[in-house]
């Protein structure tokens, strides 16, 4: 069991405090999705019942789980593959366009490097939530209305400020004798980049990349109005075609909230250990 | 250490060495522009044309029809300022000091918990022990989750007929049969936003923080431990300012995004009459879903950017995040 | 060497989900309709259609209708959007303003299209005879200044439902017909079962529909096409005789801030003595308490006459060129005729809006009292443009009366409506 690995020399009882700290920190964070969990199993009358019980009284209704893949309201096998294609390629393109302007920005100064970082900032203060009007205009005059493109600009766009103010503060930290050491040895810039100063500002990376992805999963706004075909919708919008005028299928929406939050969490799996390394590793002697 | 061999040939001057040192000199801006163009030409394709558009909205006539009537013209009770007219009707509007209010309260309190509970929770996340990774894989959790589903859950849980918070509360007593209206009261709905929207910050907070910590060198700390600096000490005066920057970052995103938060404010005080909890931004919703005034709806988008502006130009003036450490 | 295999990985993939992305999945699902064998008359026509949810059915319901509907008039094309009843109309205003407009909406309040010119006359998208079987009552309420633009679609009237179990237990005998007799009833199913005897939702989700009830029932009226009357005695009557409710502890708690759906539930559950309710909702009791003891009556009154609500939601295209109001006519004429229309209204658990479906349906007897009550429904005046400010301050601001006088609401929203004629 790798994760119950101990790197340092901590006294056991304190490590045992830190244990019992963490297990009440992680049941915090955790509760609202068991409460959320408990509703995905229950049936919809339960689920509104005014005598609430904890878990579930008629039965676990695992099936929730088969049959939100099959309802006559929303594809949901599409949106989900929607949702991933948007959120990923989405995270690659904030990526590729963030990470030369932070690292160009961080090591060198140049006219127009403060505005720049203020206009990058600025598309974080636009949300795409009141700017829908305009968006839906905009993706109709470049003729990609209705597709994954369409999204996966939107969201790059309005989230590229966290990743390159977020990947400027790291390469700012990481000693210029690293460049320089690299740029004797013949390396360019770009290869100074990536080469050298990636392996060094990978707690940034991993922050970035999560912060996009997450925002991008979890986008509404704008989907709701721009994808109208219902298979290109994310699972955000696809949720709400369970909420009827006088009735709400409460159980599928949870259940599906439920499913949505699962790779989230998987690519956080792989990626948190990347959390640890960079200069904190020692990699600057 | 070593001076400072420059990368650029402009950058001649070797410094003493001292932690903060100009940075080399670029070739101004022509060879900056391989390296921004790609961000640059993402922000003028897709966000400058919608931004526009927000403007000139703002300044137009569009009934509740959807279709755009030409300038702006004066409204009834609203004063006569030409095309701005819009902006005369949002600033006489007698709701508008409350809402401003509210939406300096909202922000101040969420981001001031937020950072602070960060804090200590990402320094706790930064020491090993068994299970490290399982607890931090739990907090990325809300993070993960919809903020629009985290707060229905919560709006699920405290509703006083069927929710489970109610009911494990009327279980221990500390409320009558009833249940409690958490809902159902501004300065209630209001502080349970507020604890909600600290809840769905503190994972993006805390990651960018647990970040920033791993970047404060190891032999830093060991150093101020071997002077003899006590635990409290060594994390004031060498691992708070080694997070500054990460810090700072946060704290900007942050602001901004709880400023502009809708989804938290508009379900969890949804069921409240008025406009005695709304925040800017669940008025501009409210404007457009009620009222259906796009036009009203786009000059208070207009306001509520120009205030978040403000707000981070005071706070780029003031913190300096692009400083080095 | 690993590093490099990975920024390349990086960048295939990038490309890789670039070169994806700029298809997604394509609206045209249902093949080519350009295949017409027969019946093509002339080129085909794409249209577009944007539809809120009633119920979990309703997707279903109106897929159903339109591959039969396509089957049948191969050269026309119906692309149908679903959308929760919260966000179609942001949906729809978005779609307006880049020239979007769907060519068959169904929606409520539509005045403000056609007084701009922008919804196609109901003579345009449908047959003579089809447009003269709509009930009289429901056609002349879709007039905007004389002209009728909308189709109604649905109709729904409210009924007194009673649970029969809690007065039984509270000994009350009769059904309330006056709202003395309704505060009795309510307060005695209060004291003697500590449920609440009635269900008041002012929340924002239909106030204005609570409001409607008691204001008609004080033998009031919302208003016309030409003026909204709020603040009148009828009103401050009704509201006072609400606040008279909510004084004497007979409702739910916080009925200021109580939404429709959720205390509905309650009453379905057999925790509320009296609510009035909608259709829909004896359906929903058949569905999932089928053992509930209730039975439906007039709403209680002031004097005792029968009044209600009566709600009707409609069809209105917004299509500006012939081909496709032609291609509208006959999606209309196909959806209105009898076998499809009365599985629509079925399928929803809703009142038919035409004389053939109401004779039809005449017999079904869970909708009987709901039929028997609509010769004494009156309806919003959502031909009035000042009507959805109105509406929208109903919502905003009945909530208030919990706390505040039955004046200053009154007024309050009275001022709304005169701020928007």
């Amino acid at each position: 069991m790798a994760f119950l690995a101990v790197e340092d020399r901590a006294p056991k009882s304190r490590v045992v405090g830190r244990m019992v700290i963490g297990l009440l920190v992680a049941i915090v964070f955790l509760v609202p999705y068991l409460v959320m969990f408990l509703g995905s199993v229950k049936t919809r009358d339960e689920i509104l019942s005014y005598d609430p019980s904890y878990l579930p009284k008629d039965g676990w209704q695992w099936d929730n789980y088969s049959a939100m893949w099959d309802t006559p309201e929303t594809p949901l096998p599409y949106n989900l593959i929607s949702t991933i294609v948007i959120a990923l390629a989405a995270t690659v393109l904030v990526l590729l366009v963030a990470v030369p302007a932070a690292y160009y920005t961080a090591r060198f100064r140049f006219p127009g490097r403060l505005a720049f970082m203020g206009l990058v900032i600025l598309t974080q203060m636009l949300q795409p939530a009141i700017l829908t009007t305009g968006l839906v205009r905009e993706m109709l005059l470049l003729d990609i209305g209705d597709t994954w493109l369409a999204m996966i600009l939107i969201n790059a766009a309005f989230n590229l400020a966290f990743a390159t103010w977020m990947m400027h503060s790291f390469f700012a930290a990481v000693p210029k004798e690293v460049d320089e050491a690299a740029q004797l040895d013949g390396a360019g810039k770009f290869r100074t980049l990536f080469t050298v100063n990636l392996p060094l500002v990978w707690p940034g990376i991993v922050t970035a990349v999560i912060f996009t992805f997450v925002s991008a999963w979890n986008e509404f706004a704008a989907s709701l109005v721009i994808l109208t075909t219902a298979e290109n919708q994310p699972l955000s919008v696809a949720l709400t075609k369970f909420v009827g005028q006088y009735n709400t299928s409460w159980q599928f929406v949870f259940a599906i909230s439920i499913v949505s939050i699962i790779p989230v969490v998987i690519l956080f799996f792989f990626i948190e250990k990347r959390l640890v390394g960079g200069l904190a590793a020692g990699a600057v002697k | 250490m070593t001076t400072s061999t420059a990368s650029e040939p402009e950058d001649q001057a070797a410094k003493p060495a001292t932690r903060r040192r100009p940075k080399p000199q670029g070739g101004g801006f022509p060879a900056a522009l391989p390296w921004l163009a790609p961000a640059l030409l993402l922000i003028l394709v897709v966000v400058v044309f919608p931004a526009g558009y927000m403007i000139y909205n703002s300044m137009r006539h569009i009934g509740k029809n959807a279709v755009d009537d030409g300038w702006a013209e004066p409204t009834r009770k609203g004063p006569d300022w030409g095309v701005f007219s819009n902006f005369g009707h949002i600033f006489t509007d007698p709701n508008l000091p409350r809402i401003l209010l509210n939406s300096l309260v909202w922000v101040v309190v969420v981001v001031v918990f937020t950072v602070v509970i960060s804090l200590v929770l990402a320094q706790f996340l930064s020491k090993p022990f068994p299970g490290r990774r399982l607890v931090r894989m739990a907090v990325v959790v809300p993070w993960a989750a919809s903020v629009v589903m985290t707060t229905t859950v919560f709006y699920y849980a405290m509703d006083p007929n069927y929710g489970t918070l109610n009911h494990l509360l009327e279980q221990l007593h500390l409320v009558g049969p009833d249940g409690f209206g958490f809902t159902k009261s501004p300065v209630s709905a209001l502080g349970s936003a507020m604890a909600i929207a600290v809840f769905v910050s503190l994972p993006f907070t805390i990651y960018t923080l647990l970040a920033g910590i791993q970047s404060v060198p190891a032999d830093t700390i060991e150093a101020a431990k071997m002077d003899g600096a006590g635990r409290l000490r060594t994390y004031f005066s060498v691992v708070l300012p080694q997070l500054r920057n990460s810090l700072a970052v946060a704290v900007l995103i942050n602001m901004i995004n709880v400023f502009n938060n809708l989804p938290i404010l508009q379900i969890m005080t949804k069921d409240l009459p008025g406009y005695e909890s709304d925040t800017l931004m669940t008025y501009i919703f409210k404007t457009m879903q009620f009222d259906k005034r796009i036009d009203w709806a786009s000059a208070l988008s207009v306001l509520n950017f120009a205030i978040v502006a403000l707000i981070v130009l005071i706070y780029v003036r003031v913190v300096k995040p692009l400083k080095e450490v | 060497m690993k590093k490099t295999w990975r920024t390349g990985a990086l960048a295939v993939a990038a490309i890789g989900a670039l070169a994806l992305s700029s298809c997604g999945f394509s609206g045209d699902k249902g093949g080519d309709s350009a295949s017409g064998s027969g019946g093509g008359s002339g080129e085909s026509v794409a249209l577009t259609m944007l539809i809120p949810t009633y119920s979990d059915g309703t997707k279903g319901l109106w897929e159903k209708t339109i591959s039969a509907f396509e089957a049948k008039n191969p050269n026309i094309k119906i692309t149908l959007e679903v959308q929760s009843w919260e966000n179609i109309e942001g949906v729809l205003s978005n779609k307006i303003q880049s020239k979007q407009a769907p060519d068959i909406y169904n929606g409520g309040a539509i005045s403000s299209f056609a007084e701009a010119g922008q919804l196609a006359k109901a003579e345009e998208i449908t047959s003579p005879e089809t447009l003269a079987n709509f009930t009289d009552s429901f056609s002349e309420n879709e007039k905007v200044a004389g002209t009728q633009y909308g189709l109604p679609l649905i109709a729904s009237d409210r009924a007194l439902f009673y649970n029969k179990a809690l007065m039984k237990e509270a000994g009350v005998t009769d059904v309330p017909k006056t709202w003395d007799e309704l505060l009795e009833a309510s307060k005695k199913i209060k004291d003697k079962t500590g449920n609440p005897g009635y269900g008041m939702p002012l929340g924002k989700e239909e106030a204005q529909a609570e409001a409607a009830m008691w204001i008609l029932g004080a033998g009031g009226s919302l208003g016309d096409e030409q003026n909204i009357t709020i603040e009148n005695d009828q009103t401050k009557d009704a509201f006072a005789q609400m606040k008279k409710m909510m004084d004497a502890g007979v409702t739910q708690s916080n009925p200021g801030s109580t939404q429709r759906t959720p205390m509905m539930s309650g009453f379905v559950q057999g925790k509320m003595g009296f609510v009035y309710a909608l259709p829909p909702t004896a359906a929903d009791i058949k569905k999932q308490n089928p053992k509930l003891d209730y039975g439906i009556a007039q709403p209680a009154t002031k004097d005792g006459k029968p009044v209600t609500l009566g709600v009707a939601d409609r069809l209105a295209s917004f299509s500006q060129d012939q081909a496709k109001k032609d291609a509208v006519k006959k999606f209309m004429d196909f959806f209105f005729a009898d076998d499809q229309y009365l599985a629509f209204v079925k399928g929803e658990n809703f009142l038919p809006t035409t004389k053939s479906g109401a004779t039809a349906m005449g017999s079904d007897e869970a909708l009987k009292p709901f039929i028997d009550l609509l010769p004494s429904s009156k309806f919003y005046p959502t031909t009035n443009p000042a009507w959805s400010d109105t509406d929208a301050a109903f919502k905003a601001l009945l909530g208030k009366l919990e706390k505040s006088s039955a004046e200053d609401i009154a007024k309050e929203i009275q001022a709304k409506a005169d701020a928007a004629s």
